[in-house]
């Protein structure tokens, strides 16, 4: 069953009531005793980037093999573009249609960049122009070099090139910065974020918090095998309703309970004061140190992070049993 | 109604080409495979073209002169290098580097992959073979003459032996060791078909002739030589040689680096 599609430009249009591009329910999968993956389910919609947050362990990989047709799933039911990605008949037509940057970086050495982008290029019924997909990727100073001759962030360029390269409806991304540097992250989140606009559904792994807050529609957090939230970056782990913290130094001589409000201490002298209203506790707290004639230094405001509900989320899911890292 | 995005099928046997041209860049770019598969035979037959130049005919080479029977042996070593040898540790190093899960991700289908590392093995086999027939005739090595029955031994052997070296690597676990064990399976195989010494023994001729190596030997012997034709036994046990390592390939080769 293929979801109806109608071409403008070549460009898929999304039709109304049109099936998400990747269905995933209840899927499992265990390594003799170890259970990789147990009982996940999420939907990707056409269009969107969704990421699949969690710690090195959590499942993230597996459960993406088996969506990119590598691994066999115990259970569950798994859709992708119309396809079962467990079925070996079907899978060199999802394989036209999909795009895989895997976590680790595999390339020839002894073909130069543009060979081994024209050479994948001529497995697919529709490449991108070859060209194309260097500049896009940033390698066109390096497109006549041997590949072992590239630095690793310019192989990672490369992998990424080659996932691009058949013009994918849908691409994988597994934790696709990892060791890139800070302005090689940036540049690659604007390549995704382009990707997206030109109408790819791209489904990736990360252990960033600011990556998938850049870069995400849609998130799930993943944590031993199990969604333990899903949501958008600013709504998830009820992000959005959760408490303002309001955080400053104690001025000297006092106490956290010589406070208008109820505090907690925090490293250096500093307090931390949680509020549901931040206006009306930021007005009694001013308030209250003008008239002891005092100040409130470092006086910060924030919301949670994502981090800090990432970080809560996978600590309370793994508290339920111990969990081993590999 | 289903309506399908137009995307035309390559034509599978433009694709396999398109393969070809690839391994082929690969692999000439690489020293250690352009030296060690290729230039190594055409080494040796020089070698042996300087030491026995001019040496007679004797019974110790079968009636033949020395040169006449070294130019096809070392022309079937020569096919074992290209075929068997290159591919058992190019095919174990792509997949331990992750390389062979990579291709597994696009759309090209496994069997244009192999076909086209068959017809990679096949070219390279094929420049090799003219080059030590021609060092052999700067040594005074008469032409063959029956063209036809070579280039069938040469074909049935190069696929034989792809596909022993395929099977190979799907037996192999971690690639550092595909070096070794090739050469161990390989070298004393070599030595007692008779690749570097004719072997007078009838005991060991009949054991070594049910092995892969010397079935080749023997069907570019004949011909190369012996002015004979097709040696159908010889090509018969090649055949059954490559179904065997063709049946192991398919039923345990790995495209991923780590095991399930």
């Amino acid at each position: 069953m293929r979801a109806k599609l109608s071409t403008v430009n070549g460009t898929v249009m999304a039709r109304p009531g049109r099936p998400p591009a990747v269905t995933v329910a209840g899927l499992r999968k265990s390594y003799g005793a170890v259970a990789a993956v147990r009982g996940v389910s999420f939907t990707v919609a056409h269009g969107e980037i969704f990421a699949l947050l969690g710690p090195n362990g959590a499942g993230k990989t597996t459960a993406l093999e088996i969506l990119e047709g590598f691994r066999a799933r115990d259970a569950g039911q798994a859709d992708v573009l119309g396809f079962d990605p467990g079925d070996r008949a079907t899978g060199r037509a999802l394989r036209e249609r999909i795009g895989l940057v895997l976590q680790d970086i595999a390339v020839e050495p002894y073909l130069t960049v543009r060979e081994t982008i024209a050479r994948n290029a001529g497995y697919y019924p529709a490449p991108r122009p070859v060209g194309e997909v260097i500049s896009l990727v940033g390698l066109t100073g390096q497109a006549r070099q041997k590949v072992r001759s590239l630095s690793g962030g310019q192989k990672r360029r490369l992998d990424l090139a080659l996932g691009l390269v058949g013009h994918p409806d849908l691409l994988f991304l597994d934790e696709p910065t990892t060791g890139f540097d800070p302005s090689a992250r940036r540049e690659a989140w604007q390549l995704i974020s382009g990707l997206r606009a030109a109408g790819t559904t791209i489904l990736l792994t990360t252990h960033y918090m600011d990556e998938a807050q850049a870069l995400a529609d849609r998130l799930a957090v993943i944590s031993d095998g199990r969604i333990v939230a899903e949501g958008t970056p600013a709504t998830i782990g009820g992000r959005d309703h959760a408490m303002a913290r309001i955080r400053f130094t104690l001025p000297p001589g006092y106490e956290p309970g010589d406070l208008p409000l109820a505090a907690e201490p925090g490293e250096g002298g500093t307090v931390t004061v949680p509020a549901a209203e931040p206006t009306r506790a930021l007005h009694q707290l001013t308030g209250w140190a003008l008239g002891h004639g005092t100040v409130l230094a470092g006086l910060t405001v924030d919301q949670p992070s994502l981090e800090d509900i990432y970080l809560r989320l996978t600590d309370s899911s793994a508290g339920q049993e111990e969990r081993s890292i590999r | 109604m289903t309506a399908v995005i137009h995307r035309r099928p390559r034509r599978d046997l433009a694709l396999v080409w398109h393969q070809v041209r690839y391994e082929q860049l690969s692999f000439w770019r690489n020293p250690q495979s352009a030296f060690f598969t290729f230039v190594f035979p055409v080494v040796i037959i020089s070698i042996f073209g300087a030491l026995f130049h001019g040496a007679g005919h004797s019974s110790y080479f079968y009636g033949l002169s020395a040169l006449q029977y070294y130019v096809p042996t070392i022309a079937a070593v020569s096919v074992l290098g290209a075929c068997y040898s290159q591919l058992a540790i190019v095919l174990a190093t792509r997949r331990q580097d992750g390389i062979l899960k990579r291709i597994r991700a696009t759309p090209l289908p496994a069997w244009a992959y192999f076909l086209g590392l068959l017809g990679h093995c096949i070219v390279v086999s094929a420049i090799d073979v003219v080059l030590i027939v021609a060092v052999g005739r700067l040594f005074g090595v008469p032409l063959p003459t029956h063209w036809a029955a070579i280039m069938v031994a040469l074909v049935l052997g190069a696929a034989c032996f792809c596909a022993l070296g395929v099977a190979v690597a799907s037996l192999i676990r971690n690639a550092e060791a595909a070096p070794a064990v090739v050469q161990l399976v390989l070298f004393p195989l070599v030595f007692i078909s008779g690749t570097y010494l004719p072997i007078h023994s009838a005991v060991l001729n009949q054991v070594t002739g049910v092995l892969p190596v010397r079935p080749l030997n023997q069907a570019l012997l004949g011909p190369f030589a012996e002015h004979t034709g097709f040696a159908w036994h010889d090509l018969a046990v090649l055949l059954a040689w490559g179904v065997i390592g063709g049946l192991v390939a398919i039923r345990r080769f790995r495209w991923n680096p780590r095991a399930e």
